[in-house]
């Protein structure tokens, strides 16, 4: 018998290989891709959500696939936001060649999730190619020319990263003679050569490009901008989760040892602590001066991930301790906050820009009287972004503060908690402009179905993680644990 | 286990979607539904404010106690509990009260988007019941923030000219200081040998000695700037004029009465309550800021022209007296202090409720709130001043009004704290002075110009008589507030080890 995780793979390889054949047919509808893909997401989310829950081995991947919680919770939420944006297309995107931009979004969707579950040096690269490729030629889908440029940019330095993480493993493989995530991590930490340093360097700076972490963030607003706005949704709350996945199974292992010089300075909580810092206060100092939402958002995603990397600091300055555990705890469930509040932020940018054609700030004054329902989805993502109880962010935020608060790191806790209330600066002048300011034109704007429904799922879990969040707290601490342990 | 406060904390929240829906009907409907809803959470905290004087909880412990579990995984745990003492039940029904005023107030001063009004006093109502019977240290800090949202959306939609700046400025302000006090928390929480967030359970662990004195001082200075934002202390308090004076009248009785107590609160349960060593050691530094900010509000308010800035600034110098009654019984023991500034509280909350209320009647009949433009008010709209003149007795401290024993027991505190600390006793003169001035120039003086002008109808009048008649009710009943006051502040005083 299958296991569910193949059931899952087979759903989107599937999807991906057959969806292209109805550009063949020339009666087929225009909207029936887009549902044949989100009932194939559906269906793998199903298969995914059973497997994390009663994790099996799968028999035939070898050494490949670690199936556990950790790998479930990145599938499943990257597989979620896929099929967020998937729904959306269907209202936002139009043209012939539909069939094959699912295709192209369930190939993204298949390298996530085995990516997500990759213990394996090799598979990690190969699902990593199999995540991005797919996403250059989606960004320069409008085929106007801001998005053509926008995708060459995202290739050059997308193909760019792939070479440095490439690099990096054929490093790890010439020190280590294996593939193995563990035992290079196992070689790295009883051999720590100034070799291994580097290596582990480069691996930081492979994965940051995606992770958006200064100073690898440079192609994020251009990207975002030009790309259509559903596809920037996927790469800022998915295929950016996938950068922190690799980097949690990858980098986190590599605690102990000291990058590059034996100097106490270099070692890896402190590499962490600065680009946190760094990524946070840059992106929300940049997003303060911008004129139009996509960069907006774009930054704000920036400082996000900043904020992420505080569980990293807190796990690599003490492996084994209760506020190692906090830290990867936070990260995860910020991963996961995060992706649906940037998500559902995105996806309303997205609407407001098809429907009124335009994405500069401007547009969105007066927004609640045109379009109240994005609006208010707007407004309850910003406060959850900038870290406002009871919404779900704010737990997120709260246990990776915690996990710094008191020790050798307490200044990044300040950092962080200062950040919060800058932040605040920009979201609470965007709900101002929404609803306090007037409207160029009071007429009402139509808010299509699909967006509709998103937005309400969307919400609906930003509001009740943020009232109940036992469920997905346990659940993001089991997949810490299951990491470590 | 009593279900009382959860009931008082839920009836608003819930009460948020009703009204708004009401209002959708109809208008009247939504007023006197909204009255109605109020009215009864009046009487629920005064069951309580009834319950806590009868049988005043032992020190250090809590009326009403609930708890819950709500989060809980391997290195953290976070329940619901709520319970309260002669500290927040008083404030419980000062808030509540006022919320019932405000919004009979708001019925002739706010004209616009009237739904979305009402229905958002009620989630303002709710979080503020929630800050003031919190007992853990996460759920008071939830309760806090979402104190602002609806305080942000009222001084941006429904305030004066130059309200979006002023409601930006306020929450920028506020959320800053507030995620320092939580910083704050978190750093206490990580340093404890056994971590809790639970208020009783800190004190029971600070009796016993199980809490490092060092661990104190970076968790108070914390939360002394999230207090000192609210409350508001010199040199913290400049969002508060603007946010005054933008905001409409009903909303600014709400944030004097209501919101700034969160601050005087906080220091007496949290900054006092919870690191009473580190306090007790820079008691003075409290004692020297409370001080300044009393002279420097009241020598501001003397400087200004605008009537509810004046009153603005009337509430810095009368909040300082909180801060200093509080530290003035941690250096000198004097009991009076924390009970006085308990009391202070209360006072204040209707007095200068009752003063910013009647600021927004004055503008809305005659047109402008400039002290030197409102000429003889005695002649052309007596009633209005005359309870000008009672709400500003009240505000001074004038006997027969509860503000005066109040400012009274915070003084002696003062006094018996050291020599220099008595100069105290000098506040009052300035306030009196420049209340007296006012009523000079609006009472007094001759009339000018037009007579357009409308007194208010006697409806309103007994509206203003609710935020008065407590005030004399309790200077001879004063015991209702002190008697279940003395059990927190004689256990606050013991805390410091």
């Amino acid at each position: 018998m299958i296991d569910y995780l193949t059931g899952a793979i087979v759903i989107l390889a599937g999807a991906a290989l057959l969806l292209p054949l109805l550009q063949l047919s020339k009666r087929s509808s225009e909207k029936l891709p887009g549902y044949l893909l989100s009932l194939a997401l559906g269906v793998a989310m199903v298969f995914l959500l059973m497997f994390t829950i009663n994790p099996t081995q799968v028999s035939w991947s070898g050494n490949l696939i670690a199936p556990d919680k950790l790998g479930g919770i990145f599938a499943l939420v990257t597989v979620g936001v896929t099929l967020a944006v998937a729904l959306a297309s269907i209202d936002y995107q139009k043209g012939p060649s539909n069939p094959v931009y699912y295709s192209l979004l369930a190939f993204t969707a298949l390298g996530m999730v085995l990516l997500a579950y990759a213990q394996d040096l090799l598979l990690l690269f190969v699902s990593w190619e199999l995540m991005s490729l797919p996403t250059y030629v989606l960004a320069g889908f409008d085929k106007k020319i801001r998005s053509n440029e926008a995708s060459v940019k995202y290739a050059i330095i997308g193909a760019m990263s792939s070479a440095v993480i490439l690099y990096a493993i054929s490093l790890a493989y010439g020190l280590t003679g294996s593939t193995q995530i563990s035992q290079v991590v196992q070689q790295f930490v009883n051999h720590p050569t100034a070799l291994a340093g580097v290596a582990t360097l480069l691996f930081v700076a492979g994965f940051g490009f995606k992770m958006s972490i200064v100073p690898f963030h440079m192609w994020i607003p251009d990207a975002y901008e030009g790309a259509p706005t559903t596809i920037s949704t996927l790469l800022a709350a998915a295929t950016k989760k996938a950068g922190f996945i690799a980097a949690i199974r990858v980098l986190l292992a590599i605690t102990t040892i000291y990058v590059v010089t034996q100097s106490p300075l270099f070692t890896m909580a402190n590499v962490f602590a600065v680009l946190a810092v760094l990524t946070m206060t840059l992106g929300n100092v940049s997003a303060l001066t911008q004129k139009s939402m996509t960069r907006l958002l774009a930054y704000s995603s920036i400082a996000q991930a900043g904020y992420m990397l505080i569980g990293f600091v807190a796990f690599s300055n003490a492996p084994g301790s209760a506020a190692a555990s906090l830290g990867l705890t936070g990260t995860i469930f910020h991963v996961i906050n995060h992706s649906v509040m940037k998500g559902v932020a995105f996806l309303a940018a997205a609407l407001v820009a098809m429907q009124l054609r335009r994405s500069d700030l401007k547009a969105y004054d007066g927004l609640a009287r045109r379009m109240p329902l994005t609006a208010f989805t707007l407004a309850v993502a910003f406060l959850g972004l900038a870290g406002v109880p009871p919404l779900s962010g704010f737990w997120s935020k709260l246990i990776l503060v915690l996990s710094v608060a008191n020790g050798p790191y307490a200044w990044l806790a300040l950092a962080a908690i200062l950040n919060s209330a800058f932040s605040l600066g920009y979201y609470a002048w965007l709900i101002k402009r929404m609803y306090i300011d007037d409207p160029e034109s009071t007429e009402k704007v139509k808010e299509p179905f699909w967006f509709v429904m998103v937005f309400a799922v969307m919400v609906g879990l930003i509001i009740g993680i943020g009232l109940f969040p036992q469920q997905v707290i346990s659940f993001a601490s089991s997949a810490a644990s299951s990491f470590v342990g | 286990m009593s279900f009382v406060l959860s009931l008082l904390i839920a009836l608003p929240l819930f009460a948020t979607p009703i009204v708004y829906a009401l209002f959708k009907v109809n208008r009247r409907l939504g007023i006197y539904g909204s009255l109605a809803i109020s009215t009864v959470v009046v009487l629920i905290t005064a069951y309580i404010f009834w319950q806590v004087y009868a049988t005043p909880p032992a020190p250090g412990q809590y009326l009403f106690q609930e708890r819950y579990s709500w989060v809980s995984f391997s290195y953290f745990g976070l329940d619901y509990l709520v319970g309260t003492d002669g500290l927040s039940s008083p404030l419980l029904f000062v808030s509540a009260l006022l919320t019932v005023l405000a919004i009979y107030g708001s019925r002739k001063l706010i004209d616009h988007h009237e739904a979305e009004y009402y229905s958002l006093i009620f989630l303002f109502e709710g979080a503020i019941m929630g800050v003031f019977s919190s007992l853990n240290l996460i759920l008071f800090y939830i309760f806090w923030e979402v104190v602002l949202i609806p305080m942000f959306f009222f001084i941006g939609v429904w305030g004066g000219p130059r309200r979006k700046y002023a409601a930006l400025k306020f929450i920028i302000f506020t959320f800053a200081g507030s995620t320092v006090m939580l910083l704050g928390f978190l750093y206490f929480y990580m340093g404890m040998s056994t971590p809790t967030f639970d208020i009783p359970a800190i004190q029971t662990l600070l009796l016993t000695h199980q809490v490092p004195v060092a661990l104190e001082y970076l968790p108070l200075l914390a939360s002394f700037i999230g207090f000192a934002v609210k409350l508001p202390l010199f040199p913290f308090h400049t969002w508060l004029p603007d946010a005054h004076v933008e905001a409409p009248a009903p909303i600014s009785v709400l944030l004097a009465g209501v919101l700034l107590k969160m601050g005087g609160y906080g220091f007496l349960r949290i900054s006092i309550g919870l690191f009473p060593n580190a306090s007790a050691e820079y008691a003075w530094v409290f004692l020297g800021l409370g001080l300044f900010s009393m002279f420097y509000g009241a020598v501001a308010a003397i400087l200004q022209k605008d009537m509810k800035k004046m009153i603005a600034f009337t509430s810095i110098n009368h909040m300082g007296f909180v801060l200093f009654g509080a530290y003035a019984t941690l250096v000198s023991g004097n009991l009076l202090g924390i009970q006085g500034a308990i009391f202070q509280m209360f006072t204040h909350g209707l007095a200068v409720g009752c003063l910013f209320m009647l600021s927004g009647f004055i503008q809305h009949s005659a047109g402008t709130r400039e002290i030197p433009k409102l000429k003889g008010l005695g002649k052309i709209m007596p009633r209005t001043a005359a309870i000008l003149m009672l709400g500003s007795a009240a505000a001074m401290g004038l006997p027969p009004f509860a503000s005066f024993l109040a400012e009274f027991m915070v003084i002696s505190a003062g006094i018996s704290a050291s020599a220099f600390t008595a100069i105290s006793i000098l506040v009052p003169v300035l306030t009196a002075g420049y209340f007296l001035w006012m009523i000079k120039r609006t009472v007094l003086s001759p009339a000018e110009g037009g007579h357009d002008v409308h007194d208010m109808g006697w409806a309103d009048v007994a509206g203003f008589a609710v935020f008065l008649i407590p005030l004399v009710v309790l200077i001879v009943a004063s015991y209702l507030v002190l008697t279940p006051a003395l059990p927190v502040a004689q256990f606050l005083k013991g805390l410091a080890s």
